[in-house]
């Protein structure tokens, strides 16, 4: 005789996927979990597994009940130092014209739209503010290469409090990459900036998107002299995935292993910015979601041929699978990563929720303004905005994503169920960010079911 | 179509889940009839089809319920556990 422990399951490639609350996945054939929810799972080998993965139990107690509790607290360690991304954007200037640009950014001449060295003291004062012993303090824009001394303000200033403070303190510089001077790659090597830039596929392509005809050619060089000053790994990419792009996953994979980079954060639109005017999101999202799964089948094909290349999102998801951790990545959260991951002190002098929510002020909406920099930060963190938002970031707790099997592996986004659906709660039928996500992980899970001792080997090196 | 499904057996809440993620695409009506509800779907192209899904969906949802219903007690406590702060200091109020 048996006790069910909670777990969730859905059905894929004919086969029954349980979940259980630490994310632990078993995979059975159909007809598994009506025998176990009616107590009639014979004693047999799934009926052992069941037992170790914590699915089911003997007695009246469980008796790993402690290791279950403490595992689920690993679950949600995230939480635990509260908020350790501080995103700082510098500036709404920049210096290339991308068309899917989501930050609204302005020419590089403009005025009245770069951050203030006051606002920038409030700021760090406010970061410090934050529990956590680990502050990643990451400069965006705009282009934040271009207010070089300000940067040079700022890490001094955070050095500065940091000799009392004692935190671990990260540096990340998000940049184009179109103009590192020398004394930018200076400052960088001198307090291990490291640099996350993008290019998002081949010359023409990246060309075209970013509205310049020399972009791919400066961008490249500029990512080579940052390797050679910085160390080769300190230079990450990130990759958008255009209207355009969406048509060439496997030449933008081709294009990554060209430059030498071991892996690809493939990263579909976000509806902000120039990038909101996209004919149709919905359409764009199905596009996506196929070049998503070129692009994966491609990857592991070149794992295949020995070339180790990763998938970020899907080394995100595979950890959430395949180990008893989570990942930092605010995106895939629950309570989400809004406030309790990332806090954005914008240029403007206030402090947003989350890098979507300074982009939806740009369109004048200040629903996910938290209060400004110089305000208490009991008021940033407990005030009537974030209490709002607390309402709905546990994906547990909300309609549609409460009963999902695949919860565990996903997150919930008050912030773009808001800019989308027009309410922080949303609506998951009809959600493009639920339908984006959960085909993802779907189909990671399916290659796992279909194709497991050929992917499993190399999914796993990933996660090393 | 009209789909009759038995209050006895289906609660409220698997119905109404159900109904959830099928309504971005239907309009649907729900009548009570006794212990049967009587659940109205219009415009559906293929009426096989949906029926064999809708059932599949509904049967999952109750599979759900009983792991829930089931898993509640316990699942509180292992909530409890995880989370609970044993660092606040307690006041020994017995001295």
């Amino acid at each position: 005789m048996y006790n069910l422990l909670p777990f969730n399951f859905t059905r894929l490639s004919n086969s029954e996927v349980l979940v259980n609350e630490l994310g632990d996945m078993i995979i059975a054939p159909n007809g598994t979990v009506d025998a176990v929810v009616n107590h009639s799972l014979p004693s047999n080998d799934l009926y052992k597994t069941l037992v170790a993965n914590h699915f089911i139990y003997e007695g009246i107690v469980p008796p790993l009940i402690d290791v279950y509790a403490l595992r689920l607290r690993t679950k949600k360690c995230f939480l635990d130092d509260f908020t350790s991304l501080h995103i700082f954007v510098l500036t709404l200037r920049c210096n290339q014209n991308c068309v899917y640009c989501q930050a609204s950014s302005q020419n590089e001449d403009s005025a009245n739209c770069s951050m203030s060295k006051e606002t920038m003291d409030a700021s760090i004062k406010l970061m410090f503010q934050s529990p956590s012993k680990k502050l990643t303090v990451e400069f965006q824009g705009g282009e934040p290469s271009l207010m070089l001394d300000l940067i040079h303000y700022a890490i001094t200033e955070i050095e500065k409090v940091n000799e009392t403070e004692k935190r671990t303190v990260t540096y990340v510089l998000c940049t184009n990459c179109f103009n590192l001077t020398d004394g930018l790659l200076e400052l960088c090597q001198k307090h291990n900036v490291l640099i996350s830039t993008s290019v998002d596929g081949p010359e023409w392509l990246h060309n075209k998107n970013r509205g310049r005809t020399d972009s791919y050619q400066r961008v490249v060089a500029n990512i080579n002299k940052a390797r050679a000053v910085l160390g080769f790994d300190r230079v990450s990419a990130l990759q958008t995935t255009s209207e355009l792009g969406v048509n060439y996953p496997l030449e933008t994979i081709d294009e990554y292993v060209n430059l030498g980079f071991h892996s690809i954060f493939i990263r579909a639109l976000n509806p902000y910015g120039l990038a909101s005017q996209n004919n149709d999101w919905k359409q764009y999202t199905e596009r996506f979601i196929e070049f998503y799964k070129k692009a994966l089948d491609y990857i592991v094909e070149k794992n295949k041929q020995g070339v180790f290349f990763v998938e970020e999102f899907a080394v995100i998801v595979l950890r959430k699978i395949l180990t008893p951790f989570t990942t930092g990545f605010v995106d895939l959260q629950s309570p989400a990563g809004i406030i309790n991951s990332v806090l954005v002190y914008n240029y403007d002098g206030y402090v947003y929720a989350s890098d979507e929510s300074r982009m939806l002020a740009e369109a004048k909406d200040y629903t996910f303004r938290l209060g400004k920099a110089t305000d208490d930060y009991e008021k940033i963190v407990c005030g009537d905005t974030a209490k709002q938002c607390a309402k709905v970031w546990a994906n547990e707790c909300i309609a549609g994503c409460s009963d999902c099997a695949l919860k565990t592996y996903c997150g919930a986004d008050p912030v773009r169920n808001y800019s989308t659906q027009g309410d922080m709660y949303g609506y998951r039928p009809t959600s493009l960010l639920c339908k984006k996500n959960k085909a993802i992980i779907e189909y990671i899970i399916s290659m796992i079911i279909d194709r497991g001792d050929e992917v499993l080997p190399i999914f796993r090196s990933w996660l090393l | 179509m009209i789909i009759k499904v038995d209050r006895t057996i289906y609660s409220d809440s698997c119905i109404s889940k159900c109904i959830y993620w099928l309504s971005a695409k239907y309009a649907i009506q729900r009548i009570s009839a006794g212990d049967f509800e009587e659940i109205s779907i219009a415009n559906i192209e293929d009426e096989n089809a949906f029926e064999k899904d809708f059932w599949i969906t509904l049967n999952d949802f109750k599979l759900r319920s009983i792991i829930q219903e089931e898993t509640k007690d316990i699942k509180t406590i292992l909530y409890a556990k995880a989370f609970f702060n044993n660092d606040i200091e307690e006041t020994d109020l017995t001295d």
